[in-house]
């Protein structure tokens, strides 16, 4: 099938998404007033530079210096303390952070796509259309967790950060609706924005989004799913929404799905984590951890989720509790890219998940320390080189915004990827058709990629569509 | 066998409150519903248990099964419940009150779809059991011995009521003479698929497949062993056979369905705590509960009795809304 979205360039659009860091994603005027007004009686913070953004060096009282050692990096902690972890601060809810430049091009950008000379599947395609294949011929559909997709993609979760709940946030759900993808609902929506306030006409964040994606959803395809986790399970979120009638009408198409999230690419292990303002703070902190980690006189705090308890048993208890408190809904489950991942894919297989997410260490669009963003986590390529051959749905996110990157993790046996932040830099270029027009340049990039190497549907790529130049020879 | 249609041909939704409180039809059931209740407080203290009242709102209640959702209220300014079921305070009550029974109503925002099924409605009320130091066999003859003798006694004393609603004094005959059959989960399972109707292993008996149960049953019938998946955390699992619950549904014959759910309970304070993340709760949220659990819950085993599925089978009425005086219907907004 062909795609019918808005014209545009056929190359890609917008910058490359990865280098983020330093990124300014500007806040849209309906965002909450910024966070950057020192509290009336506190003195001005010092800035707080991140250990990702190499603040300049400079010497010491004493003169003394230590050329080649991350010089700038100790001095800034000597500065800040704990401030000096995480991004500045007042980039916050501004940036899309995520790993230093110098960590992008990894393994899986280092694959060769390697089309072969025989191509048995052009020929099949040839006798079946009575004329010659195109590129335009292959069929980019593709079942996405009991969804049908118009395209092997997804919308990732953003979660409740600023820049992930916001006006660009709806921009991009709506746009992916009338791309016909699903969408992915990050955690904390609810117990951090609310969900209805009686007599009120103000929407919650999640409401807005899961409007904006039904006006313009297609019949048939696309869906919506929430994530739970710890906080979110105090609130009750799938039950909230299980049971609340506007839901009916995704439960009934089968289109609402529930993702219980168990960790994230961009800090595995930890939970999600915002920067919130000294009110909304004491609002927040009967249900989460908030921490002065930016100095007890910084206006700005700390807000930290917990990343729930997992063990195999306790995965395989809460998929089939999902199974059996929400039959309608369709089961997700998405995983920070850690070492067992193998063996935590393939029991959320056997415990019946529709799609199994794998997050790897290139993803996240939100608020994570530095260490975390630059040195924890397999990347993605590693985690699906672990999984192999998957038991069901495998669903990829992490650094993806191009044709290439989507085609390699296609071929190392994802069905779908997803998109985060090349999503929301998208709707921050133009939030009307930002998201479709880089999806349109991606979509052609597949269909090119797919068709050169003679197959004519996602599916059929295979991990010997690709060449490790690490593991290859060079012969003399 | 073909399947039957998903729930029987009830009206779907009550007349207006006024016409249904001055109708013939509920004025029986209400009749029905008072010697049922006549008849299951004197069974109770006749075996030696203590009625107490129950707690209406805590700070956290029974985890919602299959979708529905407990209702928010503010308490002071803390997030509290209202009970979809006062379990939790069973158990910690059986420190004081070894065999102990309540009349408890409670509240679940149940999902639309259940309005059909004629045995969902968003409040109701349950006759809860638990009994100290005892295991499933004894919750299951306490429930049995509930049933007959209700079921007695409203045949004995109202029988112009229930003949009245065109009751056969034949079709209770088994229960009287505590006739009850047994089966298992997997049994139940197997007996599903084999009639071509699709029943996840690893779950609850879905509503048509309970119902087609039922409906070929002449006499009531005991389903043990429910898979751990499909339950709440404070359900035991059986320590011989992992996965495994030593729990149990009572299923009214004819196509009235459960009546009652219980099991011998867990009372390990970590073996909880597991549990509860197993069922994805945060165990802060239970902390007055682990508190109790930490100095010593007894072991014991109950159940709860739904009042209203009851007199709807003792009655023969197509849905619970009939035999409910102020009905409340599952996403119908009604006083």
């Amino acid at each position: 099938m062909t795609m019918t979205i808005p014209a545009a360039p056929a190359m890609p659009a917008v910058p490359a998404a990865q280098p983020v860091d330093g990124f300014a994603a500007p806040l849209p005027p309906t965002e909450p007033a910024p966070l950057t007004a020192p509290a009336p009686s506190a003195p001005s913070a010092p800035s707080a530079p991140s250990s990702t953004s190499a603040p300049s060096p400079r010497s010491g009282p004493s003169g003394l210096s230590a050329p080649g050692f991350p010089e700038a990096q100790v001095r800034a902690r000597a500065r800040t303390g704990a401030a000096a972890v995480f991004p500045d601060p007042g980039t916050y809810g501004a940036h899309l952070h995520g790993p230093a430049a110098g960590h992008t091009g990894d393994a899986l950008d280092r694959l060769r796509i390697v089309p072969p000379v025989f191509m048995p599947e052009r020929l099949e395609k040839l006798i079946d259309l009575a004329r010659e294949p195109e590129f335009g011929d292959v069929d980019l559909t593709a079942r996405v967790g009991g969804f049908t997709a118009r395209l092997p993609l997804y919308l990732s979760a953003f979660g409740s950060t600023r820049a992930g709940s916001g006006d660009l946030a709806v921009h991009a759900s709506r746009q992916a609706a009338r791309l016909g993808i699903p969408m992915v609902i990050g955690e904390n929506m609810v117990p951090v924005h609310g969900y209805r306030k009686a007599g009120d006409a103000t929407r919650s964040a999640l409401r807005a989004r899961v409007e904006a994606y039904l006006e313009a959803a297609p019949d048939g395809v696309g869906g919506i799913v929430v994530q739970q986790s710890t906080e979110d399970a105090d609130s009750e979120v799938w039950n909230l929404l299980y049971s609340d009638p506007a839901f009916r009408p995704l439960l009934e198409t089968g289109r609402l799905a529930f993702e219980l999230k168990t960790g994230q690419g961009a800090k595995p292990g930890l939970g999600g984590m915002t920067v919130v303002g000294r009110a909304e703070a004491e609002q927040l902190a009967r249900r989460f951890t908030v921490r002065e980690v930016f100095g007890e006189d910084a206006p700005r705090l700390l807000r930290c989720a917990t990343p729930g308890t997992f063990t195999e048993e306790i995965l395989r208890q809460q998929l089939r509790f999902m199974r059996n408190n929400f039959p309608k809904a369709r089961t997700w489950v998405k995983f920070h890219p850690g070492r067992d991942i193998e063996r935590a894919a393939r029991t959320a297989w056997a415990a019946g998940a529709d799609a199994v997410t794998v997050d790897g260490a290139e993803g996240g669009t939100g608020w994570a320390p530095g260490v975390f963003l630059d040195q924890v986590g397999l990347p993605l390529a590693e985690c699906l080189r672990r999984i192999g051959r998957p038991g069901g749905c495998l669903l990829a996110s992490g650094g993806v915004w191009e044709g290439g990157r989507a085609v390699r993790a296609l071929a190392l046996g994802a069905t779908a990827v997803g998109l985060g932040r090349a999503a929301l830099v998208a709707v921050d270029e133009d939030p009307e058709h930002g998201l479709e027009r880089l999806v349109e340049a991606l979509a052609l990039e597949l269909r090119l990629l797919v068709s050169a190497l003679g197959k004519y549907a996602p599916a059929a790529l295979a991990p010997d569509d690709l060449w490790d130049p690490a593991q290859g020879a060079v012969p003399c | 066998m073909d399947q039957p249609a998903p729930f029987a041909a009830a009206p779907p939704t009550p007349p207006p409150l006024g016409e249904h409180l001055r109708s013939p039809e509920l004025r029986a059931a209400m009749l029905v519903q008072q010697e049922a209740l006549q008849g299951a407080r004197d069974y109770l203290r006749g075996q030696g248990f203590t009625e107490l009242l129950p707690p209406l709102v805590g700070p956290v209640t029974d985890p919602g099964g299959r979708g529905a959702k407990a209702l928010d209220v503010d308490y002071y300014g803390h997030p509290y419940k209202l009970m979809t079921s006062a379990i939790l305070y069973k158990q910690a009550s059986l420190r004081g009150f070894p065999r102990l029974f309540y009349v408890a109503p409670n509240v679940r925002v149940e999902p639309e779809e259940t309005a059909t099924t004629g045995r969902h409605l968003v409040e109701f009320h349950q006759i809860d059991v638990e009994i100290a130091d005892a295991g499933r066999e004894e919750a299951q003859e306490i429930a049995a011995g509930l049933l007959s003798h209700v079921t007695e006694h409203v045949w004995t004393t109202i029988p112009e009521v229930l003949t009245g609603l065109g009751r056969m004094e034949a079709d209770f005959a088994d229960i009287r003479a505590g006739k009850y059959d047994v089966r298992t989960h997997d049994e139940a399972v197997s007996r599903l698929l084999s009639l071509g109707h699709p029943q996840n292993p690893d779950g609850e008996i879905d509503w048509t497949g309970e119902r087609i149960l039922s409906l070929e049953s002449d006499r009531p019938f005991f389903v043990d062993d429910y898979p751990k998946g499909s339950r709440g955390f404070y359900d035991r699992e059986d320590p011989e056979r992992p996965g495994v619950l030593r729990n149990f549904d009572l299923i009214a014959p004819h196509g009235y369905g459960e009546l009652v759910s219980g099991s011998e309970r867990e009372a390990d304070y970590a073996t909880l705590v597991t549990r509860m993340r197993e069922s994805g709760e945060n165990p802060a949220k239970y902390a007055w509960y682990l508190k109790e659990a930490r100095e010593g819950i007894p072991a014991s085993a109950g159940f709860g009795m739904g009042l209203q599925r009851l007199v709807r089978f003792l009655t023969g009425f197509d849905a619970l809304w009939q035999v409910s005086a102020y009905p409340k219907l599952p996403g119908v907004v009604t006083p």
